[in-house]
């Protein structure tokens, strides 16, 4: 993954975080290219290392790794974790035409 | 049978909805149009006000649209359809007219989403009426004044008889720069121009407003976007984002469909499906979206980069 493209997902997990009010920092991870540690406030800390060919690996304290195949995996995992009583939404398509 | 088209005007108490409608309906190229009149209170008389046929106007009384009386509304529109689908009544639109304190996402969404009656309607417009002469004062004390105007397709500036518009009409721009605003004086607007098709025009030139706890994002890419990349990135807006997300609008270059591009349209986590338009509608091909949120706090790029890399994985699929 180029610089470019890490930094994108490392704004795109910082502003998650803050949409789900958590108080936490995203920095790059020097021991694992286009990796990513998260921390929190509260001492959680995660380490989110990328998976060929899209997917992301998420490894906390001695827990299993979590996998997942994209980023909205990826999110849903982390808002689950950090902020389970964040209020989300569902997708809803209605059947009216715009037209 | 083409879908009826179904607006919505909003406006805070005594902003001149009622005016404004009653001038609307006396326009001969408006006659033919059927009213929905909500009214907070045990008596409604804003109905006695509309100047049009007893048959084509229904007062739902005792509560607020929003929060009391969908069901009714839900019910009402279709009694309307009923009605003319057997001749006994003759109307080419409906316009809903909210009470004055009315949240009117959940409105939108019982009118796109409710089973009986979103298959033969189609969201026209909404149209929020903001007072000239009290209108400041009131963005300042009623939060729900300013989602009002968020939500709007158009504004109206009403009472501009009695106030300089000029302060008020760039405040509203500073919370939904998407949305034209038209001036009313004594109730009087340009009816044509209220409901013309107002989901296919330009998005501002603006990437980022902030004023009254409403953010606009207004996001645009010259490269097509990936079907499955749209679908996602409104999935996870939905999820996460959630109520923040007052309304998204938007013109996408599609991959899957070169040429033809998607018209989107979603208030909070409710969507219409996509249109497919048979042409772009302007010169400007490149991908448009605007959203509206409030109490998103999240930096001006956050949507692009969210949208750029959905737009990564989904190729990295597609690739592999």
């Amino acid at each position: 993954m180029s610089r470019h493209k890490t930094a994108r997902v490392a704004r795109v997990l910082a502003g998650a975080l803050r949409v789900w009010g958590v108080s936490a920092s995203v920095e790059r991870d020097p021991a694992h290219a286009g990796a990513f540690v998260l921390r929190t406030q509260s001492g959680i800390r995660m380490q989110i290392v990328p998976a060929a060919p899209r997917g992301w690996v998420v490894m906390c304290d001695a827990r299993p790794p979590d996998t997942h195949q994209g980023l909205p995996g990826l999110l849903r995992s982390l808002r689950q974790e950090l902020a389970p009583e964040a209020a989300g939404g569902r997708l809803i398509i209605g059947s009216q035409s715009l037209r | 049978m083409s879908a009826l088209p179904v607006s919505v005007v909003t406006g805070f108490l005594g902003s001149g909805k009622t005016t404004l409608l009653s001038r609307l309906l006396r326009d001969p190229a408006l006659a033919r149009t059927a009213v929905i009149v909500n009214e907070f209170g045990e008596v409604g008389l804003d109905h006695l006000l509309l100047e049009a046929s007893d048959e084509e106007v229904v007062l739902l009384e005792g509560g607020c649209l929003c929060c009391k009386v969908r069901g009714d509304l839900v019910r009402t529109a279709g009694e309307l359809l009923a009605r003319r689908a057997r001749g006994a009544a003759a109307f080419d639109r409906i316009v809903v007219e909210t009470t004055g304190l009315a949240d009117p996402a959940p409105i939108l969404q019982a009118l796109m989403t409710d089973r009986e009656i979103a298959d033969a309607l189609r969201l026209e417009a909404v149209i929020a009426t903001v007072d000239c002469a009290a209108g400041d004062a009131t963005l300042d004390a009623h939060p729900a004044s300013v989602k009002q105007v968020a939500l709007a397709d158009r504004l109206i500036l009403t009472k501009a008889d009695l106030a300089d518009p000029r302060a008020l009409a760039e405040r509203l721009r500073r919370i939904n720069p998407s949305a034209p605003q038209l001036v009313a004086r004594h109730g009087a607007v340009d009816g044509g121009l209220l409901f013309d098709s107002v989901h296919q025009r330009s998005a501002p030139d603006e990437s980022h407003a902030h004023s009254d706890g409403v953010t606009t994002f207004c996001l645009r890419r010259s490269e097509p976007l990936h079907g499955a990349t749209l679908a996602l990135f409104l999935q996870v807006l939905a999820e996460h984002c959630g109520a923040k997300l007052l309304r998204l609008k938007g013109l996408v270059d599609v991959v899957e469909s070169p040429g033809r591009p998607a018209l989107i349209h979603g208030v909070q986590h409710v969507f219409h499906p996509p249109a497919w338009l048979d042409a772009w509608p302007d010169g400007d091909r490149t991908t448009r979206i605007v959203v509206i949120s409030r109490g998103l706090e999240v930096e001006a790029g956050w949507l692009q980069d969210l949208l750029e890399v959905l737009d990564e994985e989904v190729k990295a699929c597609s690739s592999s």
